[in-house]
């Protein structure tokens, strides 16, 4: 099962990427190689300085035309942005200031530039540089001059193609920066269990538990530690300590894994501990929802209690019941 | 209720702090040498967290992907008119799709969706529940498989989305009795 939830998100994330990008090119989404008109004021005055403050204002209803259906109507452009203008040996550039709120497709736009700081940057045609403006101590305030220009983008392509690609980089490098963030909560209550597996007290909590937890685990022989070490992670869960719980869970694995015949292939008490881990049942509301609702969560608690115990209910009889149909029994290491 | 509640956060603030002391404690009285134990069982720690990182790595590119694919919000619009059959509306969708694969990406899209419909309506308190009532499978099973190295995890991921979808829908039609 995991194989195919596995290949299928590939594959399938792929297959949709491409599809959007070949949407994105036969519709010319991002309208490549043509110019957007603007209309440029220069708040400081207009010099042949190398880069000079420029105040890009955007005529919402020209932009809608020239994007077409791509524009966001809700979203259109602000009344104005700050940017400068660069000129090169290649020409006069324009830049949107980085902190730019843009709208879409702008916004994809800037994404996929190639420039380092992700301003979103264009090519300025057909402009009009406005007569270099009088010297600054002259009596009366500078009127902003205003002329009007095209700006040309980079050409965006595959912006989706490039997205799936810097997505999984990246989340390769988060995955192993979370695995190794755990290893300070890990090692502390390995090492706490280690003494408690020593003193005694992993074996009086089996003695505790066993009545409840044997049901559910009959494989698992009636003094073995394994049942305190589930019954350690049980509680931790759902008192909202998931720090705490999964260095119990992974303990819990390693003893049920020395009953296990194979090196491989889960066994079913392996199941039923991930089943009753993987339904949520949290008698504490989740910190984030606390955060984020503030009081209002009082009223979400007994819902919450009351989903998350069905879903337990659900786990544990579908880990029994699916355990039972031929293709789990047949794989089952332990038969 | 009140004081069903008020106990149950007390005993998640004294869980921690009772298991750090009563270990090393009940271990000193009965003479278990508590430091060198403590040592050689901690050195665990960093071999467990290596020995996970395939299959976390695994798990969360291939998720990464499928959500920056967009396959994401066409799963999304594409099941929504089969979901509003059973009473849940396409809003609360994204939700119900990550939930399972990603902790960060589920609790972005409460935020998401407060600063959408307001803290206040069903939507949000619909999805609300159904982050609190399950949790993110995928990372649950990669995390605890991939400590003891199992790689055929058998019925493991169909039982953890039948729970979810149970919880999930549990959890919609709970919200709406309530509050709707």
């Amino acid at each position: 099962m995991l194989n195919y939830i596995w290949a299928g998100l590939i594959v399938s994330s792929f297959l949709f990427a491409l599809g959007y990008d070949a949407n994105d090119l036969a519709r010319d989404t991002f309208r490549n190689g043509q110019a957007l008109p603007v209309a440029l004021a220069f708040p400081q005055g207009y010099d042949t300085a190398r880069q000079v403050p420029v105040e890009i204002r955007i005529d919402p209803s020209r932009y809608a035309t020239f994007y077409g259906s791509h524009a966001e109507p809700a979203a259109g452009p602000a009344a104005s942005y700050s940017g400068y203008l660069v000129r090169s040996r290649e020409g006069v550039q324009l830049r949107f200031g980085a902190d730019a709120r843009l709208p879409e497709p702008l916004a994809t736009i800037a994404k996929a530039s190639s420039s380092r700081d992700k301003e979103l940057q264009g090519r300025l045609v057909e402009f009009a540089p406005p007569e270099a403006s009088p010297t600054p101590d002259s009596a009366a305030a500078p009127t902003p001059r205003v002329s009007t220009a095209g700006v040309v983008f980079e050409p965006v392509r595959f912006v989706r193609l490039n997205a799936i690609a810097a997505a999984a980089l990246d989340f390769a490098k988060t995955a192993a920066e979370i695995a190794l963030g755990l290893i300070g909560v890990l090692s502390l209550f390995l090492g706490l269990l280690k003494i408690g597996e020593q003193a005694g007290i992993i074996y009086a909590l089996v003695k505790l538990v066993r009545p409840v937890l044997r049901p559910l685990f009959p494989e698992i022989p009636p003094d073995h530690p394994a049942l305190g070490l589930i019954a350690l992670n049980i509680t931790a869960n759902w008192f909202g300590l998931g720090n705490a719980a999964t260095p119990f869970g992974i303990k819990a694995m390693e003893e049920l894994q020395k009953l296990n015949r194979s090196t491989d292939t889960a066994s079913n008490a392996m199941v039923m501990l991930l089943a009753i881990n993987t339904a949520g049942v949290q008698l504490v509301p989740p910190v984030l929802l606390l955060a984020l609702l503030g009081l209002q969560i009082n009223r979400l608690v007994l819902p919450i209690i009351g989903t998350g115990v069905l879903g337990l209910v659900v786990a544990i009889s579908a880990a029994k019941l699916l355990g039972r149909l031929p293709v789990y029994r047949a794989s089952d290491p332990n038969r | 209720m009140s004081d069903i509640r008020d106990a149950i956060n007390l005993i998640s603030v004294f869980i921690v702090p009772v298991i750090l002391v009563a270990f090393p404690l009940v271990g000193l009285y009965k003479r278990v040498p508590v430091y060198e134990t403590f040592v050689e069982g901690a050195k665990e720690g960093f071999q467990v967290a290596v020995r996970i990182i395939p299959y976390l790595v695994a798990i969360l590119f291939a998720i990464a992907m499928f959500r920056a694919s967009g396959a994401m919000d066409f799963l999304a619009r594409a099941l929504a008119p089969l979901l509003s059959l059973i009473g849940v509306p396409p809003e609360v969708l994204p939700m119900a799709i990550i939930r399972p694969l990603t902790g960060s990406g589920s609790a972005g899209i409460v935020v998401d969706m407060i600063k959408q419909y307001g803290e206040d309506s069903i939507l949000v308190k619909m999805a609300a529940v159904m982050f609190g009532s399950t949790e993110t499978t995928f990372y649950v099973i990669a995390v605890y498989f991939g400590a003891v190295n199992i790689r055929k995890t058998r019925h493991a991921v169909p039982v953890g989305l039948l729970a979810d979808g149970a919880a999930m829908l549990a959890a919609v039609w709970t919200v709406r009795l309530l509050f709707g």
